[in-house]
């Protein structure tokens, strides 16, 4: 198969994510109406499609660990945010036991789905089982959801300080880095499962290996690659936007006070 | 002697009592002003020492087959220059800056550590003299100030300069971390009152910001040092292809290091441009906001992008491509800043005294630096420049362009603070002409030079049409700037003797600094103006029209946490960057088996139980606060010598391991696994007996009958790092003892 016709084919349509996807939508209208914030949330369903219905899926199911690293990364930190983004200001999202909203527990979540799933027999695990595939998605929504919860709250209220959450993403960054540049040097496979000969159910190895040129080797630094520099971006977006929240704060005329 | 007093009396920098003993009252100062002006001090030394190196360099190079100078002694000259000129020239005099006007800037009375202050300062002349001790043990190192492996090993480097320069890095280092600790704890918990931290100077921002850097970088450098060091002196190969080891892996941490590095000697600079820059054009800052949020983004981004140093070692196309696009991306901030300061200039009413001269000329140079350095950034075009002096020529425009230029233009703009006397404007003129004309003539020339195929790190060249030449520009040029080196040290005496009374604000000045006299009394401040807004002078002086009130309401403007703990977890997140290199550099050398001892030697059970005594530790001591904030006095103790108990058992019990794994014949430089082991543990054992120290003396103090009126923070603070310690032994037992078991 070519990349043309692969483009094409690849779509792995699911039923029970449309069902989900249905469901969740009808809900968000139901329950908020349509309004501005809907953007953020079609923008969410989109981006889950990207991660789990376009050809991505397809690669990153035997093929190629770099697709599964940037399906990862969609939905820990791309679709969980956009999730939040599209709750009315209103919403709060306070949880019961109060040392569960603690921003420690958030930062464990999100940096801890990163460097969980990449352990080697849970990364090959998700893979080659159905049920932990399921598992590990739904994981990375909720565990994303978590860690988003302190910067993104819909009630001001419940969201760090910016300084704090500057330092919060800082330090997440920092720590998936790490992962993201030991996956990088490493002289072993991480997901040793991308390194063997795949079920081909697309007939797509041969252009993957010799057309893309993605030999197993390459295919992981890429995945690590992705992990350390365009992740990191993605919370140094969101560092730019807490700078911006911060210093935003509208100027008193010196006359009013005092 | 009675010269030197008379000059610090006329400078009145002595008080009558302090006449007498004027060397002690220096050496024993532990007055953030003064240790500022010893930093700078010190600063300007090494800088007279590096400039005679960069000199020889220049003389050397500067016609073709010279014989000036043997090889071996350019390569030391030209090691030591650019040692000395980061490590002892650039980071000192900013720290020096940065000492004596954030305490200021911010209304404080002095730095939130004192005593560490002086401790951190006098690691720098320590250091200094045990780098060019080297030239006396047996000669300097010559391997570059980045010293590459694995010529910086002992097969190829085999004199003991290499050692000094180590050792003497790891001295520089713990004293720039101690500074750095000490200036955020500084700024985060000695602010008055109303100085929110929305309101604080972009030069304070600037280092605040910087010193997070600072604390994040310099333990990979000393994580680097020790390993080198490990294999100079025991005979392990963590960098030497030959046993195994990997010379890459020197450049990854290097330049880990490295790269931040370049920040953290930058961003003070442009704390200056940003502080100079709008009172010299009679203008708020434009963009406050903007330059103060793109500095946390270029801290941030410099972190990650330091492969791009590596681009000619050949780590492949993917990697290069990922960090091509990032390390242009670095473009955008720093572009940001360029932009408010050129947006500050604009329609302002601009007056071209010396240190504005300087500082225009640093954003113009620095401008043009950026744009070469973007060309670096592109691997292709790199390739080809790389290893040529248009590369040194870039570097140059940075650190001497930029950072030269913003110091000597604080230096201009904050002499009358420091000693209450004007600098000469008409030496300062003549200083500024002769350094921008030499530095130019010196550095644009070395950009054709690298074009033209001059590789750098050579002694001579051939003559080769249009080296010669463009090589004798070079040095004129070199020649002039050292002229107005000395023409600023005599500008900087004469002044001090016979300047004009500065005034409390001689530029008008809007920061809180100069609000103080010049020089500022012991303790800063006999009355501070209001703080509203960035201008609180500007304010002062025109109360019918005075700036809008900024930054007030938000719980973070007035975060102001207990100063022993935040030291504490500073030290604890420099500590952890140390940790993360060595368990890092584990992980790599271990990742393929190796012949010879491994992972499955060690004895699980035994270190287990040794292990669980220090985990069991952490309760302890978590026991002995609770028992002190309660009250009891005689529990807490018991706790506390529990915990000691604890630690000492596990000590011991590492020392049994190490005991049985020597006569078993394993030493550290057995193969990778050995050194690494030897290496991770070594250091946490040191940090497990550091914190016993600590611990013994908590518990002598309160046998002494301390701590008994008030809760302490001291036993907090040192708790805290007692599970510290604990947790990385968390992640050290895992990755050496468990995760092998899992395999």
């Amino acid at each position: 198969m070519t990349t043309g016709q692969f483009l094409i084919s690849g779509w792995t349509w699911s039923g029970a994510f449309l069902a989900v996807g249905a469901v969740a939508a009808a809900l968000y209208i139901t329950m908020f109406g349509v309004r501005r914030r809907l953007g953020y949330f079609a923008a969410a369903i989109a981006v889950s499609v990207v991660a789990l219905i376009s050809p991505i899926n397809a690669l990153a199911d035997g093929y190629l660990f770099s697709a599964h690293m940037l399906q990862h990364i969609l939905l820990l930190l791309i679709v969980p945010a956009l999730l939040l983004l599209s709750l009315p200001r209103s919403v709060s999202l306070a949880v019961r036991p109060r040392a569960l909203g603690h921003p420690l527990v958030g930062w464990i979540a999100g940096v801890g789905a990163m460097w969980f799933w990449h352990v080697p027999a849970l990364c090959d695990a998700a893979v080659s089982s159905r049920p932990v595939h399921a598992l590990q998605t739904i994981s990375l929504l909720v565990l994303g959801s978590v860690f988003w919860r302190q910067i993104l709250a819909p009630r001001e209220k419940e969201r760090l300080s910016p300084p704090g959450a500057v330092l919060y993403l800082f330090s997440a960054c920092i720590t998936c880095g790490v992962l993201g540049i030991i996956i990088t040097l490493s002289p072993v496979t991480v997901c040793s499962i991308y390194t063997m000969q795949p079920v081909d159910r697309f007939g797509l190895l041969q252009t993957i290996r010799l057309g893309w040129g993605m030999t197993p080797e390459r295919d992981q630094q890429i995945g690590g690659l992705l992990m350390w520099v365009p992740m990191c971006l993605i919370y140094l977006s969101a560092i730019i936007a807490q700078i911006a929240r911060w210093f935003a704060e509208p100027v008193v005329p010196a006359t009013q006070t005092t | 002697m009675n010269e030197v007093t008379t000059i610090l009396d006329r400078a009145g920098l002595l008080t009558p009592l302090q006449r007498e003993h004027w060397a002690m009252a220096w050496i024993s100062t532990v007055d953030h002003k003064r240790i500022g002006i010893l930093y700078m001090l010190t600063a300007l030394f090494f800088f007279v020492i590096g400039g005679i190196e960069a000199m020889l360099i220049r003389l050397q190079l500067a016609v073709p087959h010279n014989a000036l100078l043997a090889p071996d002694t350019y390569n030391m000259v030209f090691t030591m220059h650019g040692t000395t000129m980061i490590f002892l020239v650039a980071m000192p005099a900013l720290f020096g800056l940065a000492n004596y006007l954030v305490p200021l800037q911010i209304g404080a009375r002095d730095m939130a550590f004192p005593r560490l202050n002086a401790f951190s300062f006098w690691l720098v002349p320590f250091g200094g003299l045990l780098l060019h001790f080297s030239f006396l043990a047996g000669g300097a190192p010559a391997v570059g100030w980045f010293a590459y492996a694995p010529l910086s090993e002992t097969p190829y480097s085999s004199q003991v300069g290499v050692d000094y320069w180590a050792l003497a890095l790891l001295v520089l280092g713990i004293g720039s971390v101690g500074t750095s600790i000490n200036l955020i704890a500084t700024v985060l918990t000695q602010r008055a009152k109303s100085m929110t931290l929305r309101r604080l100077p972009l030069f304070s921002w600037m280092i605040f910001v910087n010193s997070f850097l600072v604390i994040l970088a310099l333990p990979v450098l000393n994580a680097a040092l020790v390993m080198l060091l490990i294999d100079r002196l025991l005979g392990a190969h963590f960098f030497l292809p030959l046993g195994g080891g990997s010379a890459i892996m020197w450049q990854h941490i290097f330049w880990a290091f490295g790269h931040p590095e370049v920040y953290i000697v930058a961003i003070p600079a442009f704390g200056i441009l940003s502080e100079v820059i709008p009172v010299f054009a009679r203008k708020p800052i434009f963009g406050y906001e903007f330059v103060a949020g793109s500095t946390v983004a270029i801290a941030f981004l410099s972190l990650l992008v330091w492969a791009h140093h590596m681009f000619t070692v050949g780590l492949g196309h993917t990697v290069d491509l990922f960090f091509v696009a990032s390390s242009m991306l670095i473009a955008i901030p720093t572009g940001v800043k360029v932009l408010a300061w050129s947006a500050t200039l604009v329609g302002g009413r601009i007056r071209l005294d010396t240190p504005m001269l300087f500082c225009v000329a640093a954003l113009v140079q620095f401008l043009l630096a950026g744009l070469t350095g973007i060309s670096l950034a592109a691997a292709a075009l790199d390739w080809q420049t790389k290893n040529s002096y248009y590369l040194v020529a870039h570097f140059h425009f940075v650190f001497v362009g930029l950072i030269v230029f913003a110091i000597l233009g604080a230096l201009h703009y904050w002499f009358p603070k420091m000693s209450g006397r004007m600098l000469s404007e008409r030496l300062g003129k003549w200083t500024f002409w002769l350094m921008t004309i030499g530095f130019n003539l010196t550095f644009i020339t070395q950009h054709f030079l690298g074009l033209a195929g001059m590789p750098r790190r050579i002694y001579t060249y051939a003559d080769l049409p249009g080296w010669g030449w463009m090589n004798l520009v070079s040095t004129v040029g070199a020649f002039v700037m050292a002229a107005a080196s000395l023409l600023f040290v005599w500008n900087l005496a004469a002044s001090l003797l016979r300047g004009k009374p500065a005034g409390d604000n001689p530029w008008n000045a809007w920061t809180l600094e100069w609000a103080a006299t010049s020089p500022p009394p012991v303790d800063n401040f006999r009355r501070l103006p209001p703080i509203r807004n960035r201008r609180p002078l500007w304010d002062d002086a025109n109360p019918d029209r005075p700036d809008p009130m900024v930054g007030s309401k938000g719980k973070a403007d007035t975060f102001a946490p207990e100063k022993n703990k935040t030291a504490i977890i500073l030290f604890i997140i420099s500590e952890a960057a140390f940790f993360a290199v060595l368990i890092l550099g584990y992980l790599f050398f271990n990742a393929t088996p190796q012949p010879g001892p491994s992972s499955h030697d060690l004895n699980l059970l035994k270190t287990g139980i040794f292990s669980l005594c220090l985990f069991a530790s952490s309760f302890t001591i978590w026991r002995s606060e609770r028992s002190l904030s309660q009250g009891r006095h005689r529990a807490m103790q018991s706790w506390l010598a529990a915990t000691i108990l604890l630690g000492v058992v596990f000590i011991g019990g590492q020392g049994l391991e190490y005991w049985t794994l020597f006569k078993g014949g394993v030493s550290v430089g057995s193969n990778l696994f050995s050194t690494t082991f030897f290496t991770l543990t070594g250091f946490h054992g040191l940090h497990v007996c550091v914190g016993l120290i600590a611990l013994l003396i908590v518990l002598g103090l309160t046998l002494a009958g301390d701590f008994k009126r008030s809760p302490s923070p001291a036993l907090k603070a040192v708790g805290l790092y007692w599970h510290f310690v604990d947790l990385v032994w968390v992640v050290v037992f895992s990755t050496i003892y468990l995760l092998p078991h899992f395999r």
